[in-house]
């Protein structure tokens, strides 16, 4: 039995395999593509994340926004304690809208929220606040 | 090296043979169909392509005929020939399609043809018009009484080749054309995967602006960490004030905030509640946010903890 007997078969088998690897190469570039744009695409969203959660968390402007914690209510009622990036802050004597107002404000600024205390003295409130950004 | 194995001239009326190796095989007449034409073309490919046209109404329609196709001096010859009849008449004669090395036509040897050459008891091989054709030996007269043997001399340097022809499962048509199909997708896979580039163009030129505007954070190490950092900041604070907005969502009529702490890990909360009915309301809110309710002995007070 001679391998020329059977040429066709190779002749069709040898296409076969060539149409097999060609099949492969594009299976290949196709997956390493994906993978690639994948890998793009998530640097992109980390980046995007790291620029956004950074807006927000280290925005330069929050030092003097932490200020307003202090006006917000009558000077009187509060004692202020600032050092570097952390605020001990204790409110006496505090009505129910001052309230509102102040945690409204809290909630709004970007700060990291330590402790936050309200205590209920005969109608008015009494409020301890730590935070730090 | 076909003319190194022995030429075997084949015939209809020929006896059985038994073959202990590979022989050439010469094909009579009977075989064939012989046609000759004065063409216009330089090259045998160019000529073989006209040879169907040639042969129209001469062959049977239901066989399938390939050709051959040689030059005589002037002249083009065309051969053409069922090669599934010849290898069963071969067969039924004990020369099976592996043993054959070449086949060959009797009219490629006309110029060897110096004799006529007995085919059995009743014909004869003879060259006459330059064709080889079958004649009665009886038609032949007593100086051309067939006297030549067949030798490797006959032995003609361009045959067929019957690898791939028999024995195969695909014919040589079935296998071009698959081949052609599988070539065709091949390119078709080629091209697709040669194209692909996926579509990293908005994305890379999105990313490489970014880069320009914040260089620092190119690094891959440099972005995880920052996120990580500023991940759980987020994720943390803006638990925090979930809590606080939900908690405040349970004061309505009748419910006062009588003492409120959170921190890092926890808060808790207690409410004075007008009356039972709306102890019971602050209560589902409660469960419904998933906190942890509790009363207060004595009262109608509802106090409420949770982790963040």
């Amino acid at each position: 039995m001679s391998w020329k007997q059977y040429q066709n078969e190779l002749i069709a088998l040898g296409a076969l395999l060539i149409m097999l690897f060609a099949y492969m190469y594009q299976h290949n570039k196709v997956t390493s593509q994906t993978e690639h744009t994948r890998t793009l695409q998530h640097s992109l969203e980390e980046l995007q994340e790291v620029v956004a959660l950074k807006k927000v968390w280290a925005d330069k402007k929050t030092n003097k926004k932490v200020e307003k914690l202090q006006t917000i209510v009558p000077v009187s009622k509060v004692k202020w304690n600032k050092k570097s990036k952390k605020i001990t802050a204790s409110y006496t004597g505090l009505t129910s809208s001052e309230l509102n107002a102040l945690v409204t404000k809290i909630l709004n600024i970007p700060i990291i929220i330590t402790l936050l205390e309200i205590q209920k003295t005969g109608v008015t409130y009494n409020v301890e606040l730590k935070c730090k950004w | 090296m076909g003319k190194t194995k022995e030429l075997l001239l084949v015939y209809p009326f020929m006896d059985n043979v038994r073959l202990e190796e590979r022989v050439n095989i010469m094909l009579t007449p009977q075989f064939y169909t012989l046609k000759k034409e004065f063409l216009p073309v330089k090259y045998a490919y160019q000529a073989k392509k006209i040879a169907p046209s040639l042969f129209e109404g001469l062959l049977e329609e239901s066989s399938d005929y390939d050709y051959m196709v040689f030059k005589e001096e002037d002249t083009w010859v065309f051969i053409a020939y069922d090669i599934e009849k010849i290898t069963n008449f071969l067969s039924s004669k004990g020369i099976e399609a592996s043993m054959i090395s070449k086949l060959f036509f009797a009219q490629q040897s006309i110029d060897s043809f110096s004799r006529p050459i007995a085919l059995g008891d009743k014909e004869a091989l003879v060259a006459l018009d330059e064709k080889v054709v079958v004649v009665p030996r009886i038609a032949l007269g007593e100086e051309e009484k067939p006297s030549l043997g067949l030798d490797d001399s006959f032995t003609p340097d361009k045959g067929i080749a019957l690898q791939g022809n028999i024995g195969s499962l695909l014919n040589k048509k079935q296998a071009y054309t698959l081949a052609a199909v599988f070539m065709l997708f091949a390119i078709v896979f080629v091209a697709n995967g040669a194209r692909y580039g996926g579509d990293t163009e908005a994305v890379e030129e999105e990313l490489q602006a970014m880069y320009e505007a914040y260089p620092t954070l190119q690094s891959s190490y440099t972005r995880e960490g920052i996120v990580n950092k500023y991940r759980e900041i987020d994720t943390k604070e803006r638990s925090k004030r979930d809590v606080i907005k939900t908690l405040a969502g349970m004061i309505f009529k009748g419910v006062t905030l009588t003492s409120f702490q959170i921190n890092e890990k926890k808060f808790k909360v207690q409410f004075a509640c007008a009356d039972a009915q709306v102890a019971k309301r602050v209560k589902q809110l409660a469960k419904k946010a998933k906190y942890n309710v509790s009363k207060v002995k004595g009262s109608t007070d509802v106090r409420i903890e949770g982790t963040i």
